[in-house]
């Protein structure tokens, strides 16, 4: 009680009697979410206007004689006349480790009903992109946690790579396994002690997402116990468009702190298609000139700077960034499609087929790349999965001309046998991320042809009893390869003698 | 009502000539009324409407208006309006208006500034803060 009243005290002394200048205007119309207003002569771009009712809203259309304002919050109770304010403030959300384990809306304000976020720190939404000269060449690894990304497709600490695909064929989850593979790694690093060990926080925005999907991904982090290295921030389908366009960029907020501060973020932007369709709402709604498919000149802007926010920074953290795009029909030549293609530092493609076939995760090897990520890869990964993306290559295109004749020589019969047992070898539940050591112990089980005497139908089975062997009684051999990084003539003695063992054991069953 | 963009273009013109010395003049006023009457342009009613609220914008710029609770002095208005009339570098006049919401103090609006000196405004920063 006394606290209380001495707040109000403090507060009330801070007061002083001097007239305060305000920048005024008045609301003309609003709808949909938008509001013209009279007035407010003095009001900066991207400001944020204040509202009668506490709805707060952001300038973004500087007209001689109007001002169109994007309303954050309850439009019912606004009506024509009412007076608005400037704040000289941009808008801003909070930041910093208080948010972690945290679900906010897109002004970062908490929606999870734990209570109150104690953020000591607020960082503008808008920001502009760290320049070259602070910026370092994405060099150190972020595991996914997926065999077929990292294998072939690695990501790098500061790279942006697209996940792209149609509706429903495992995008959110590559994107969830990532967040979940982040949390195991983080705490067995920081159990073991290791001080350059450096844990990777996450970032996950839910821009248009059913809040039904939301709540089943923030059940399944929980479950994982991801969830404590994580934020989430949800503008869900049921948010207003305003919300929608702005929380990608809380996000990158969010995610900054962390990068800023010498941590290592990442961050999933689930997805950037309906982020750009909440945008061109907003954008035909304040009368701006319409593009391609409708959409406004600046799209590309709009998710180009967003993107250009994840770095690695020198002398600090990193902000790595996975976009997310969902196409019609497999059309990447779409508009936002290729857009956020040409941002990126390489895609990762999920195809219809596969995923009807089975194959999941769906990459598909010829159209995915990481342009910057084969640096950052592991050393050990590359000796046991280097020549995995080009075998995989080959046999997509054995396999095509197979289908049509039975006489293949030898060495196309053996290409067709290693190659489908390669995509077997690939195929991983969700939710079900693998350590990095446990992925370089299976593909050398591979590469020195140990499932080439099991019959095809069986890989996925032999795989997974491996990998139980390898985790329930090779421990040490595991940890001496993550310690390693790479494939010493002690690691493969230790990895040929456990094979063998397994596989006289797997023989047997 | 709007208006296109052709009427807009023309409610800019007649603003423009309503001027003299940067000031909006009744006798340029009363001319370019006696245009729209006497040519009758298209849309007439929403030009007239953009016209006007023009000029009432350029008008409040050197208008002060003072709100107050308590009683207010002449010399106290006077006072007001020379130190608008100096910071804004044109004349401003002042006029007061009662306004018992406000407490104790005063609020002055001109144009779209606002100058809050005011309990109730105080009350409400306070209210935001805590």
């Amino acid at each position: 009680m006394s606290t209380v009243v001495e707040q109000i005290e403090q507060q009330i002394a801070k007061l002083s009697s001097k007239a305060v200048k305000k920048n005024t205007g008045t609301i003309r119309a609003v709808a949909d979410g938008v509001a013209k207003l009279d007035g407010l002569s003095d009001v900066m771009y991207n400001e944020m206007v204040q509202f009668p009712g506490g709805a707060i809203g952001i300038a973004l259309n500087l007209e001689a004689d109007e001002v169109g304002c994007v309303v954050l919050g309850d439009v019912s109770q606004l009506k024509e006349g009412d007076e608005v304010q400037t704040t000289g403030k941009l808008l801003s959300v909070p930041v910093g480790r208080a948010l972690l384990g945290r679900v906010v809306d897109a002004l970062g304000r908490p929606v999870d009903g734990k209570g109150p976020i104690d953020a000591k720190e607020f960082y503008p939404v808008e920001k502009i992109a760290p320049g070259i000269m602070v910026r370092k060449s994405v060099n150190q690894p972020l595991f996914t946690g997926i065999m077929a990304i990292d294998s072939m497709i690695p990501i790098g600490r500061g790279q942006r790579e697209l996940i792209i695909g149609d509706r429903g064929t495992g995008k959110t989850t590559i994107c969830i396994d990532t967040i979940i593979n982040q949390g195991r790694i983080n705490k067995v690093g920081l159990a073991s002690g290791d001080k350059s060990f450096r844990p990777v926080y996450s970032i996950y925005v839910a821009i248009g997402q059913k809040q039904s999907n939301v709540v089943r991904t923030i059940a399944a982090l929980e479950a994982a116990g991801a969830l404590e290295y994580t934020v989430i921030v949800a503008a869900t389908a049921g948010d207003n468009p305003a919300n929608q366009y702005l929380a990608p960029f809380s996000g990158a907020s969010i995610g900054e702190w962390f990068m800023e501060n010498g941590m290592d973020a990442l961050i999933v932007y689930d997805d950037l298609s309906k982020h750009a369709v909440a945008y061109r709402q907003i954008s035909l709604i304040l009368k701006r000139p319409s593009g391609r498919e409708a959409y406004p000149g600046d799209v590309f802007y709009l998710h180009s700077r967003l993107l250009e926010r994840a770095a690695r920074l020198d002398g600090k953290g990193s902000l790595t960034a996975l976009p997310v795009i969902e196409t019609q029909a497999g059309d990447v030549s779409a508009y936002i499609p290729t857009n956020v293609i040409s941002i990126t530092d390489g895609q990762i493609f999920l195809e219809t087929d596969l995923f009807n076939q089975g194959i999941r995760p769906a990459v598909s090897v010829g159209l995915s790349v990481s342009r910057v990520g084969s640096s950052a890869q592991i050393k050990v990964t590359k000796q046991v999965g280097g020549k995995l993306k080009g075998e995989l290559a080959q046999f997509r295109e054995l396999a095509a001309f197979a289908q049509f004749g039975s006489d293949l020589d030898a060495k196309t019969k053996a290409q067709l046998e290693r190659g489908s047992r390669i995509v077997e070898l690939f195929k991983q539940p969700q939710l079900n991320p693998l350590s990095i050591e446990l992925q370089a112990a299976v593909l050398w089980a591979l590469q020195k042809t140990y499932f080439d005497s099991i019959d095809v139908k069986n890989v996925v089975s032999a795989a997974n009893s491996l990998k139980d062997y390898l985790t329930s009684r090779k421990d040490a051999l595991l940890t001496k390869i993550r310690n390693e990084a790479k494939l010493s003539d002690e690691i493969e003695a230790g990895l040929k003698t456990a094979a063998d063992e397994w596989k006289s054991t797997f023989a047997a069953q | 009502m709007r208006g296109d963009k052709k009427t807009k273009l023309l409610a800019k013109q007649l603003f423009k000539l309503s001027l003299r010395d940067g000031q909006v003049s009744s006798e340029q006023v009363a001319g370019v009324l006696g245009y729209i009457e006497q040519a009758a342009p298209r849309h007439a009613l929403a030009l007239l409407k953009l016209y006007q609220q023009a000029i009432v914008i350029e008008l409040a710029k050197s208008h002060a208006r003072v709100e107050h609770a308590g009683p207010i002095s002449a010399a106290t208005l006077q006072l007001i309006a020379s130190a608008m009339t100096k910071k804004y570098a044109r004349p401003v006049t002042a006029t007061a208006q009662s306004n018992p919401r406000l407490l104790a103090g005063l609020r002055v609006r001109i144009g779209s500034d606002l100058y809050e000196s005011s309990v109730a405004g105080q009350l409400t920063t306070l209210s935001h803060a805590v």
